[in-house]
């Protein structure tokens, strides 16, 4: 609670000055009844109209005075309920974007959304209705006890006699309330995951017609969901019914002791009558105080889930703070060296990686071969860091990456990945992805470059065609080299491209190669094709996650039996043809 | 100092002028906008009307209680405490401990049986959006994003579920508590009954005034946070380009844009249903001036007597206090259609035809015929992206799909599958128009592996499973040994038990595509779809696949698209397109003697790729 509380702070004078003005507001409505019975007894009953209009203009003059500290105060806890999750909304997704990716990994995408909208909007919610009405019940329920203090202190503490055991039951039901607010928000992650699992397989969903599957998977969040909500609503429904019984039984024994009192002659009737007219005052904020302690369960709960991101230090991406370009060896920033690189994938025990020592030039281009799960991609993402390798190291341009700092190591990347992911925007934006600040000029040289240009020039509004989740239908390999065109735009030190021209045509891929002859970018390709790797540098050949040979295509057809058997059984397919 | 004070008043409005004039002319079929949304949401309260009625008889009964007793309590004053008649008080109080008893237990029903009304229509709307949603055509989910269909089914229908909670009951005790007042205050005076009513039409205006903003503003509210989490899906799933690229503190800057517009139009929202009940304070309180200054001329003239004045002007101020909670629920329900509406769009938008009357266990030879078959996606508005089209393919052969990335290979497949309508000519299956078959019917003969294999969160065996839900273990493994799965399988930890994550990290891509085709082995079709099926699957394993695909094409009817054309070596039939046009047909015999495109494509692709 106090992790997330804490983005109240910037904006905690406007929030008190919220509750002054309820405070005026408050006192306003206090006032009205003494004017009321001034006008009554002695202007109506008197019949002074003098009075009557005179005390009548003061009401009316309260009335505004009330009026418009209650807009104000409306202004002010607005600005205040809003801004507050505003700050807070943008520390979670900050937090989230410094998360390494393991860490990210740990956290499922649907819990993150729901906490980045649904926690965030209903501690809002509840934070701004305090600053409205939360003062307003204590505050009378408090006036109200003391006036009957004032009035009878015996009586008023016989009144009070019920309030232990009605403490200790709301505290239970608020603790109770809160653990199960609590699984409310995370039926909410499953049903969101289970939407967004469904929305993203809609493609398979209706190739298979598995309507009433995905119908049935959703019933049963859904169904969870509804059990949660009513569970946790049910628990805090109690509340308004047993603080209502217990003040009420309370208030038969202050009578039965205020009959007796009054019979010995010790107590005088009216007060009597007084002390049971302010318990019935209190009653009637019954409502609102469970109302409000149904709200502080339910913001309670979606703070600490939110609390779970904010308070988060480890496993965020590690950051060299200062760049030392000036030790920067721009001759060989290209260079890339592994020494030793195992790794395992965290929560699991398999190493992916085993040992892995190898090096390769500035400019020199070095094809990956293995068969499927030999542990390619993950060998090509240690170098961006998105995971930290279990052992060994890693050296880009000569400089241990971990001393890198992020942005600059990242900076001289070129990323293509197996699945292409584009951006809900147009393909000028995806391209820009790259470089934000390239020019359209740029954009087309790049995307001449990944041989895409030809096919935006066709579409009706070319650059400016709208892509990603609410875009055209792009072909895969449409997308692969819009993904490529994003990675070439940074004219990167190291291209890595993982496997990302499956979906082309012998033709285009044939003239993307020629075209990347031209840069002198370090390149590390994961590819399948013999001829392919045979272009190459040289030629990494991965076995479950050890390094099986490493040369040239001659140097492998001569030590590596794996290599010669793919090269084989390549070379009998384009014979049989 | 006084830059501090202004910024509550600083937010940019967000309501134009223009928006309120429309508001206010189009007030005729907005009003029945609402009248249809609350319609909509009391069918769902469906078979529960009897439990609901009920509650109010609870909310009856409570009021009832409460108002009983302090009532009883001073009868009890007035009768035992003050002639000090003790002795007869315990079975007074008795009787009111019995009293508290009701109160607390139809209050506690009240609320315990509404929360199950409420969550349960709130259940129904939520599933009946999301069978809505998968009936929908494969184009309205081109066009939107993931996480604002996602926004619709939870943050949408919160606001709902919120109201439905408290709302119901709330209204309706109000409605009561005033219809009492009001025949207490016209038995009282009738006249003045009537000069109390004159601040109601005071009272209309506000609220008019300020619901056709608010109205307006929840709905702006609740569109920004769908655009808002739709960025967040997009950014959260794409995380690691996010990261390739340094592209956080982009995504940071756009995320606070959108999370401001939020706060601006949040702000405005709750500042203008924060006026309700404040303009309801201050009428209320005008109207009690105007009773105590009319009041006295009355009693001054001897109309009423000066103790009903007294007693009424109480009555006016009990009066105002149902009028001002109704008018705040006012408020939370047109947050609540604001969200409904949302959600019931979704409802809206029209279904997938499927009015075909081929009966259902029809079975399918393979037969496929494509008559002048042209179509454009409704996102394009410039050139058909297949135009047309003619071919014939007899039950069993074997299809290839080759040309250029964007020739329409996986639209024409796409059309076989009726994922989309031809918008021209039409698509006969054994001589049958695709049209007059149930899409159950046609597709669960069918099988497709996609260019991007899903998997889902689920184990392994779930995931093959996937393409015949009856199929069993044994059918599984089997379809797993065929598509040459089963090996690394398992390797897994807990081999066809384990649970695949969401982002896969645990299998490769080319470990997806294997299951992805024991999934369309398990499914064990008439007519076989596979489109870049063997792309990024590894030369060995490749071969093996080649073997098992040319098994299962046996005697099915397959079409395959792939761009490495010794995969499509025995194809009866060679489709090679270009722009959308078939610019050759025939074996693949026929093609090379042709010496055209393909015999060019082939020369090409055996001429090894330069790096």
């Amino acid at each position: 609670m106090k992790a997330v509380l804490s983005y109240l702070k910037p904006y905690k004078w406007f929030a008190i000055i919220a509750l002054g003005f309820m405070l005026v507001e408050l006192a306003a409505e206090l006032v009205q009844p003494l004017i009321i019975a001034k006008i009554i007894d002695n202007g109506v009953v008197s019949k002074d109209f003098h009075v009557i209009s005179t005390w009548g203009c003061a009401l009316i003059g309260i009335a505004l005075v009330s009026f418009s500290s209650g807009i104000a105060n409306t202004y002010f806890s607005s600005h205040a309920a809003q801004s507050f999750a505003f700050e807070l909304r943008n520390a979670l997704f900050s937090k989230i974007q410094s998360f390494s990716m393991a860490t990210f990994l740990k956290y499922p995408a649907s819990g993150l959304i729901t906490r980045l909208t649904n926690d965030v909007q209903q501690v809002q919610s509840v934070l701004f209705m305090s600053l409205r009405i939360m003062l307003r019940a204590p505050l009378s329920v408090v006036l109200s006890l003391m006036m009957a203090f004032f009035v009878n202190a015996k009586m008023a503490t016989i009144l009070l006699i019920g309030t232990p055991i009605l403490a200790a039951l709301l505290l239970l039901i608020v603790k109770k309330g809160t653990r199960l607010f609590g699984q409310v928000q995370s039926s909410l992650d499953r049903l969101n995951r289970t939407l967004q699992e469904s929305l993203q397989a809609i493609y398979l969903v209706k190739a298979f017609m598995r309507n009433s599957y995905e119908m049935d998977k959703f019933h049963r969040v859904a169904e969870d969901l509804k059990m949660d909500t009513m569970k946790a609503l049910r628990i805090m429904e109690l509340m308004m019914p047993s603080m209502a019984f217990v003040l009420n039984v309370s208030l038969l024994f202050v009578i039965w002791y205020g009959a007796r009192e009054v019979g010995m002659n010790q107590a005088q009737v009216g007060e009597l009558v007084a002390v049971v007219n302010y318990a019935l005052r209190i009653t009637g904020y019954f409502g609102m105080f469970a109302f409000i302690l149904n709200g502080f369960s339910r913001a309670k709960a979606s703070s600490e889930r939110m609390a779970e991101i904010l308070v988060v230090e480890e496993g965020l991406e590690k950051d060299v703070a200062r760049s030392r370009k000036a030790e920067a060896m721009p001759e060989d920033k290209g260079a890339l060296r592994f020494e030793k690189v195992s790794f395992v994938y965290p929560n699991t025990t398999k190493p992916v990686l085993q040992d892995i020592s190898f090096e390769v030039k500035k400019g020199e281009k070095l094809a990956i071969m293995g068969a499927t799960g030999s542990g390619k991609s993950t060998l090509l993402s240690l170098i961006p860091r998105f995971y930290e390798p279990t052992r060994g190291e890693i050296f880009v341009g000569g400089r241990n990456i971990r001393e890198w700092p992020l942005k600059e190591l990242r900076g001289m990347i070129g990323y293509v990945p197996q699945k292409s992911l584009l951006f809900t925007g147009s393909i000028e934006d995806n391209v820009k992805w790259g470089k934000p600040d390239a020019a359209h000029d740029e954009v087309v040289v790049a995307a001449k470059m990944a041989q895409i240009h030809d096919t935006i020039v066709q579409f009706p509004e070319q650059y400016k065609t709208k892509v990603g989740q609410k875009g055209v239908n792009l072909s895969g390999g449409q997308k692969q080299r819009l993904s490529i065109a994003r990675a070439l735009i940074r004219k990167p030190q190291i291209l890595i491209l993982d496997d990302s021209t499956s979906a082309l045509d012998v033709k285009t891929e044939a003239a993307l190669w020629d075209a990347l002859k031209g840069t002198d970018a370090t390149m590390l390709v994961v590819t399948q094709k013999i001829h392919t790797a045979k272009e190459a540098d040289r030629i990494l050949l991965l076995e479950e996650g050890k390094m099986a040979a490493m040369g040239t295509h001659e140097e492998l057809m001569k030590n590596s039996g794996l290599y010669r058997q793919i090269a084989r059984t390549q070379e009998e397919k384009v014979g049989e043809e | 100092m006084m830059e501090f004070i202004k910024k509550p008043f600083g937010y940019e409005p967000v309501l134009t002028k223009e928006d309120l004039r429309t508001a206010g002319k189009k007030k005729g079929p907005r009003a029945g906008d609402w009248k249809r949304t609350l319609l909509s949401i009391w069918q769902l309260v469906d078979e529960q009307r009897g439990l609901l009625i009920t509650v109010f008889l609870m909310v009856i009964i409570s009021s009832v209680a409460g108002l009983l007793g302090p009532f009883l309590i001073g009868r009890m004053i007035d009768e035992f405490v003050i002639p000090k008649e003790f002795q007869r008080m315990p079975p007074f109080i008795a009787l009111l401990i019995g009293v508290y008893i009701v109160y607390a237990v139809t209050l506690f029903l009240q609320n315990y049986w509404m929360v199950g009304i409420a969550q349960t229509v709130v259940y129904k709307m939520r599933t009946g959006a999301f069978g809505h949603l998968l009936k929908l055509p494969i184009s309205y989910f081109d066009k939107s994003q993931h996480g604002q269909i996602m926004s619709r089914l939870t943050n949408d229908i919160d606001t709902v579920s919120t109201t439905l909670n408290s709302s119901f009951i709330q209204v309706f005790s109000s409605i009561l508590t005033l219809a009492g007042t009001i025949m207490v205050m016209l038995y009282l005076s009738p006249i003045l009954t009537l000069i109390t009513m004159i601040v109601i039409p005071l009272m209309f205006t506000a609220m008019r005034w300020i619901t056709k903003r608010t109205g307006k503003l929840f709905k702006a509210q609740q569109a920004v946070l769908g655009d808002l989490n739709g960025m967040i899906e997009e950014t959260i799933s794409g995380q690691s380009i996010v990261k390739a690229f340094s592209r956080e503190e982009h995504v940071k800057r756009e995320f606070y844009e959108k999370s401001r517009q939020l706060r601006n139009v949040g702000f405005w929202a709750l500042v203008y249903s924060g006026y309700i009940p404040k303009v309801f304070n201050f009428l209320n309180n005008v109207s009690f001036a105007i009773i105590a200054g009319i009041g006295g001329i009355f009693a001054y003239q001897g109309w009423v007597t000066i103790g009903t004045i007294v007693v009424f002007a109480e009555y006016a101020r009990q009066f105002t206090r149902p009028l001002n909670e109704l008018a705040n629920q006012i408020n939370t329900v047109l947050s609540a259609i604001a969200g409904a509406e949302r959600v019931f769009a979704i409802m809206d938008e029209k279904v997938e035809e499927d009015e075909g009357e081929l009966p259902a266990n029809y079975q399918i030879r393979g037969e496929v015929e494509f008559r002048n078959v042209s179509f454009k996606y409704e996102s394009e508005d410039k050139t058909d992206t297949v135009q047309n089209l003619n071919f014939h393919v007899q039950p069993g052969q074997t299809v290839a799909l080759v040309g250029p990335t964007g020739a329409g290979k996986t639209t024409t497949m796409m059309l076989i599958a009726r994922f989309y309508d031809a918008n021209q000519g039409e698509v006969l299956i054994d001589g049958i128009n695709i049209r007059d078959y149930k899409r159950e019917t046609l597709r669960r003969q069918m099988a497709f592996v996609l260019q991007d294999p899903f998997l889902f969160e689920a184990t392994v065996r779930e995931n093959i499973r996937y393409g015949r839900l009856d199929a069993t273990d044994e059918e599984v493994v089997e379809a797993a040994k065929k598509a040459n799965a089963h090996d690394f399988i398992m390797k897994l930890p807990y081999g066809y038990d384990t649970v695949l994550k969401a982002d896969g990290s645990e299998i490769s891509q080319g470990q997806k595509q294997l299951l992805a085709i024991a999934r369309a082995f398990v499914a064990n079709p008439a007519i076989l779809l596979l489109d870049e099926a063997t792309s990024s699957i590894d030369t060995v394993t490749e071969m093996k696949i080649q073997e098992a695909l040319e098994e299962l094409m046996k005697g099915r009817t397959s079409f395959v698209i792939a761009h490495r054309l010794n995969t499509v070596r025995h194809a009866d039939l060679v489709l090679v397109l270009k722009e959308g046009r078939i610019a050759e047909a025939g074996s693949q015999q026929e093609l090379i003697k042709k010496n055209g495109i393909y015999a060019n494509m082939l020369k090409q692709s055996k001429g090894a790729a330069p790096l």
